[in-house]
């Protein structure tokens, strides 16, 4: 009698396990690389998603950011053991086009979620078409656009007014123009002591290409048009922007080799009286603040304008489904990382809290972001300003351009190199790395 | 009439016939078909078809189509290549002699103690082996860190040692000592305490005297298996050098500190050329091969004198 009840109660939890298993949430894999300040409000945004329905589980895995990203990406469509869904950068989708990686998305699809093209910064959007027509699909968008993020400016308000560089508005004075600029540098130098501005350098191409790229771009320099290279303004405007750079670590006005945490370190601890840094550390001054452990006033801009126009670097987060021709996505799955796509568009308030341009018009145009402190101190200038990466599959983030920035140009800043050879040998590597 | 003898330290059997038994092949070819399929699979498939993917313009993923010699003769007209591989010999020769006598002086030094300073003073010397490539390199990129580092505050120089064109090779090469120093140790300890005591103990008898004369005449011609075969596999194993140089200077500053192992990953992983790194892997492959019959040979001849 007790040997078929245990049986008889067996056979029902074998007979309830598909159940279980159908009742059980769609599992979606997220990869992606924010593991700034930022991420702390992206993985609270997937956190948010998951605890609001129970239909979708996202599993975010954060990854190194950088070319590392990239490589991972590739292998693993390669082999066929892909991601659901992951964050990439617009500035890599003629590379990620090009090597297969991506997989197309159409407006039809995106209606599916309540989501169209019109909705989001048309600037991004059309870019993005621009590039499925060169690389891809045409009439497709290889990835959904989440922000725009750019360089700016952070100041310590304390070492500002004791440089007599703070104006009566509380905000810096006397960086406009590129010589206004490197002289305010010196006078906080001088008259403080403390370093002027903080940017890194050291392992950390990025930020070099970054500064270098924005004072290229000030004065008027473009580096590709209709998907080939134009490099010969590198002789011209990236030899200034290279020697303005290398003077000021020669000068001791930027540091020469300090890295990436240690930039923000040498600001966050008073320091410094700028640092030069993506906005996605705005979540690390804020929070700091918060708790109380940061020792001046902050303030944030946009990065001023020193040459003919205010350009500024900027690159833009696009959330993408990897191309698995092994696997193709289900219809199923496809849904629910649309799904979860539409709710982090939705909620792009609390990802500009990451310090970013939200690319959702709704939120963008909002007035919620109006209001939101500290980004709005910076974010309506900073969006103006704009000037995304160079469109190649040389240039990018991951893209063998980082790398070249890594030999040839930092070496400028250590003094090893002059800027005019820097920018030529920069200029023959990359013409070789294109073919 | 059968006899035994130990010649050598061999024990051969004499005058006995060998056995006219049929050789059970199906239990040979059951006993060995695993490893053989393993080494097959995992060993042989690939390395063939590495050599195929050389003769194509494949990208990473392995489509791509036949090309002939033209990656070889790219390879050859490279200047980034020959570049990597001064480098890498570069690399050699500041590291496998080095690594090996520090090895003999750390053994020699570990079998000269007693009882537990014994044991503490091998444990200190072979501790940095057991860590992973990664959180070497992280400790030393501290270290010898350019604006924060130990290294440039105790003796008050502002030298960026990954970065600087002249010092960053040396500072990988110090690191990797660092790092494998201990294992080298490990195989001289054996080696050294393989010697017989009673030589040591007749060399004092004799009246031998100093240090320096026992280890030129007892020690040294009789650990010399070990050294040897110490020095050949150092060779073989930094030739393949690659984590350090990817994760302390990436290559740089200038290209100067890139190896042809991290050439062939930048190929294959960042330009997508599986067809051209796979011609410098095999290029490294032979060279290897060759170099290390070389030193064999060479090593052996020197050992007979």
């Amino acid at each position: 009698m007790k040997r078929s009840l245990v049986k008889g109660i067996l056979l029902l939890v074998i007979l309830c396990a598909p159940l279980l298993a159908w009742a059980a949430p769609t599992p979606v894999t997220l990869w992606d690389f924010l593991s700034g300040g930022d991420g702390v409000r992206w993985r609270a945004i997937i956190d948010a998603f998951n605890t609001s329905q129970s239909n979708i589980v996202v599993n975010a895995t954060t990854l190194t950011w950088g070319d590392p990203f990239y490589t991972k990406v590739h292998t693993s469509v390669v082999a066929g053991e892909t991601p659901d869904v992951m964050t990439y950068h617009i500035s890599h989708f003629p590379a990620g086009i090009k090597a297969g990686d991506l997989r197309p998305i159409t407006e039809a699809e995106l209606k599916s979620v309540g989501l169209a093209f019109k909705d989001f910064n048309p600037a991004l959007v059309n870019l993005s078409l621009e590039l499925s027509k060169t690389y891809g699909q045409a009439g497709t968008i290889y990835g959904i656009p989440l922000d725009t993020h750019t360089s700016i400016i952070y100041y310590n308000k304390d070492i500002l007014k004791k440089a007599g560089l703070l104006g009566a508005d509380g905000k810096p004075q006397g960086f406009t123009g590129i010589d206004n600029f490197t002289k305010s540098l010196q006078k906080i130098k001088g008259s403080t002591g403390l370093l002027p501005m903080a940017m890194s350098s050291s392992n950390d191409p990025a930020s070099v290409w970054r500064m270098f790229y924005t004072l290229f771009s000030q004065q008027g320099g473009k580096l590709a048009a209709n998907g080939q290279l134009t490099l010969d303004q590198l002789d011209t405007y990236g030899k200034t922007a290279m020697q303005a750079i290398g003077d000021w670590a020669k000068n001791g006005l930027i540091p020469a080799n300090v890295d990436y945490p240690g930039s923000v370190a040498l600001f966050t601890t008073g320091k410094a009286a700028f640092m030069f840094n993506g906005n996605w550390e705005v979540p690390t001054v804020v929070d700091m603040q918060k708790k109380g452990t940061l020792p001046f006033n902050y303030g944030l801009m946009a990065f001023p304008k020193l040459y003919g126009t205010a350009a500024t670097w900027a690159d833009s987060h696009n959330i993408s489904i990897p191309n698995n021709d092994k696997k193709p996505i289900s219809a199923a799955m496809l849904k629910a990382v649309l799904t979860w796509v539409a709710y982090v568009e939705k909620n792009a308030t609390a990802w500009a809290g990451g310090g970013h341009l939200p690319a959702y018009l709704p939120v963008l145009n909002g007035p919620d972001l109006a209001k939101l402190s500290p980004v709005n101190q910076y974010s309506g200038q900073a969006a103006k300003q704009v000037t995304l990466e160079p469109v190649s599959p040389v240039f990018g983030v991951g893209a063998p351009a980082y790398n070249l920035v890594a030999n040839y140009l930092t070496p400028v800043l250590l003094g090893q190199i002059s800027a005019g050879d820097a920018v030529s040998q920069f200029k023959a590597q990359l013409l070789s790395a294109a073919e | 009439m059968a006899s035994i003898s130990t010649e050598a330290g061999a024990l051969t059997v004499q005058g006995v016939r060998p056995s006219k038994k049929r050789t059970p092949w199906l239990t040979v070819i059951l006993l060995v078909a695993p490893f053989l399929i393993v080494y097959a699979a995992f060993l042989l498939y690939p390395t063939v078809r590495v050599i195929m993917l050389s003769f194509t313009n494949a990208d990473i993923a392995g489509k791509g189509s036949y090309i002939g010699t033209a990656n070889y003769v790219k390879l050859w007209k490279d200047p980034l290549f020959w570049a990597s591989l001064w480098h890498t010999i570069y690399f050699i020769l500041l590291t496998v002699v080095p690594n090996t006598a520090l090895g003999l002086i750390f053994g020699l030094i570990v079998v000269r103690q007693k009882r537990i300073l014994r044991g503490i003073v091998l444990v200190l010397l072979f501790m940095p082996y057991i860590l992973p490539v990664s959180v070497v390199t992280q400790i030393y990129l501290w270290v010898l860190s350019a604006a924060y580092g130990i290294v440039n505050f105790i003796f008050n120089v502002r030298i960026n040692w990954f970065q600087d064109p002249y010092w960053a090779m040396p500072s990988v090469a110090f690191v990797t000592i660092w790092w494998t120093v201990g294992f080298n140790m490990l195989l001289f300890i054996a080696g050294l305490e393989a010697i017989p005591r009673e030589y040591y103990e007749a060399a004092s008898l004799d009246g031998a005297g100093g240090g320096l004369r026992v280890f030129r005449y007892i020690t040294w011609p009789l650990v010399w298996p070990v050294t040897s075969l110490v020095l050949v596999l150092q060779l073989i194993s930094q030739w393949q050098i690659f984590n350090q140089v990817y994760l302390l200077t990436n290559g740089g500053p200038f290209n100067k500190t890139i190896v042809v192992l991290m050439y062939m990953y930048q190929q294959a992983f960042t330009r997508y050329k599986g067809g051209y790194a796979a011609t410098i892997s095999l290029a490294l492959f032979v060279l290897i091969l060759l170099t290390s019959l070389v030193q064999i040979r060479l090593l052996r001849f020197r050992g007979n004198t």
